[in-house]
């Protein structure tokens, strides 16, 4: 196969942004999250959980960092247990 | 000839379409594995559990969801709690267990098996109606009782349990209260957050109209029981250690997804139409039913005999015939098929008389009419005239 010369990159588009990692304990709570601040109309995306931050849920949420404080409220008022929210640019 | 279908305690039939829909649309486009990778099927599929979940405890009235297990029907879930209360040598041989002669196996083996190793047991009586007092379990309650098991309808003739007042009493003595709601869950409106309710198990496919394979426990406090069953969860994967939060501590191994997207529509069905609704109408066929058969001489109705405190369910006797020559003689030539024999409750029917013939049980649903049940009942009435004209 000839190789087309260009840098070969590992960004992934649809993570451009979501430089936000918060990780949970389980996946019920992690999926839950994902519902409730996708309402509130906040950029999300469920990812598997990068091992270098937590090695205790298979998934794990990304969001904007710069929503941290409102994510953190929603999550305090609905009952969702995480476990850490980290800035973690993709 | 058209059959009649009145066999819904024990599972009911039929399902709303969407429930089917929904388990085919799984298998089709989902297929994955919930909360063990990060991608789309297995996304996917977590959020089929997590909905499921939400929409559960909003039938259920339960407010933290995280507090309902999926467990494979009614049977684990009591068992989870029962087990898991009393778990070690020490914990069986120093406790005391309240129970009732109206509970199914589900609870009576469990517990009976308990009793072998040195758990002490009471077992309440059901009155002649099969209702238990709130005041017999009051005065059984002891120093070193554990826990109190109540079924909340009977599956033998429906009788409903004030589980209202039982629950206050045990919360007075602080003593946790396990709910058998295998056949009141879907069928009687329930609000379990507004009650003092420890533990409330249910089956899946029965009222909450899913598939088999499914049940439901509702646990208020996670720290109170032993998780019986340990395995993988998809979460604290770099230990050995079982998880200590909800739902994982009491959710191991891969679920029955295809059975759960299923459960999910069975109460989104119910959300919708409302449990209220789905209990008049099976209390105007239960009235039907009682009005057609009370007072007809040969005939025997067990259990309380208007349709207060009754669900779906109507027990009865044929004089002089075994219930299983009537549950034969109902479907060959009526095409209404029962549930003939004991059902999994000797002790229940020791209380109301029917040990060990057992009785001819119908139980009936959201998808049974007036029509049917007018006919079951001229069936009954046409087999014991036939009975009582031969003798």
């Amino acid at each position: 196969m000839k190789l087309s010369g260009r840098k070969p990159s590992l960004k992934i588009n649809s993570l451009v942004g979501l430089d936000g990692v918060v990780t949970f304990f389980g996946a019920h709570h992690a999926l839950k999250g994902e519902k409730l601040l996708s309402l509130e109309g906040l950029p999300v995306k469920l990812i598997p959980g990068p091992r270098e931050i937590s090695p205790n849920c298979g998934t794990a949420l990304r969001f904007e960092y710069k929503d941290k404080d409102v994510v953190e409220t929603i999550f305090n008022e609905k009952k969702v247990n995480f476990e850490q929210i980290v800035f973690y640019p993709a | 000839m058209k059959e009649i279908y009145l066999d819904n305690a024990a599972t009911s039939w039929p399902k709303p379409e969407s429930v089917i829909k929904a388990m085919n649309n799984y298998f089709h486009k989902i297929g994955g594995s919930s909360g063990r990778s990060g991608h789309r099927r297995a996304i996917e599929a977590g959020r089929i559990i997590l909905n499921a979940r939400s929409a559960a405890a909003g039938l259920l009235g339960v407010s933290d969801d995280s507090g309902l297990i999926f467990t494979s029907n009614a049977t684990t879930a009591l068992n989870t709690v029962i087990k898991g209360i009393f778990h070690s040598d020490a914990d069986i041989s120093s406790s005391h267990i309240v129970a009732t002669t109206m509970e199914h196996n589900s609870v009576l083996r469990p517990v009976n098996s308990l009793k072998n190793k040195g758990l002490e047991v009471t077992l309440i009586d059901g009155d002649e109606f099969g209702q238990v007092s709130p005041e017999k379990i009051r005065s059984a309650i002891r120093e070193n009782t554990k826990l109190v098991v109540v079924t909340h309808a009977s599956n033998v003739c429906g009788t409903v349990n004030d589980i209202e007042s039982i629950g206050t009493l045990c919360a007075e003595k602080s003593i946790p209260l396990l709910v058998d709601g295998a056949q009141s869950a879907g069928l009687l409106p329930i609000n379990i957050s507004s009650l003092s309710i420890d533990y409330f198990a249910c089956a899946g496919h029965k009222g909450l109209l899913g598939p088999q394979g499914t049940g439901i426990l509702y646990v208020k406090n996670k720290d109170t029981l032993y998780p019986v069953i340990a395995g993988g969860t998809g979460s604290l994967s770099d230990s050995v250690e079982q998880p200590d939060f909800m739902p994982d501590k009491f959710e191991s191994g891969t679920p029955n997804i295809i059975g759960i997207a299923g459960l999910a529509e069975g109460c989104r069905y119910l959300l919708t139409h409302g449990v209220e609704s789905i209990y008049k109408h099976d209390k105007k066929l239960l009235d039907i039913f009682l009005n057609e058969l009370s007072d007809v001489s040969g005939i025997k109705l067990y259990g309380m005999k208007s349709s207060v405190n009754h669900t779906a369910v109507l027990s009865i006797n044929i004089e002089g015939m075994d219930s299983s020559l009537v549950g034969t003689l109902l479907e060959e030539r009526y095409g209404v098929q029962t549930r003939i024999g004991l059902h999994c409750a000797p002790l229940a029917h020791r209380t109301l008389g029917s040990f060990p013939h057992g009785t001819v049980r119908f139980s009936w649903g959201w998808a049974n009419s007036e029509r049917e049940i007018i006919k079951a009942a001229a069936a009954v009435k046409k087999i014991n005239s036939i009975s009582r004209n031969s003798k």
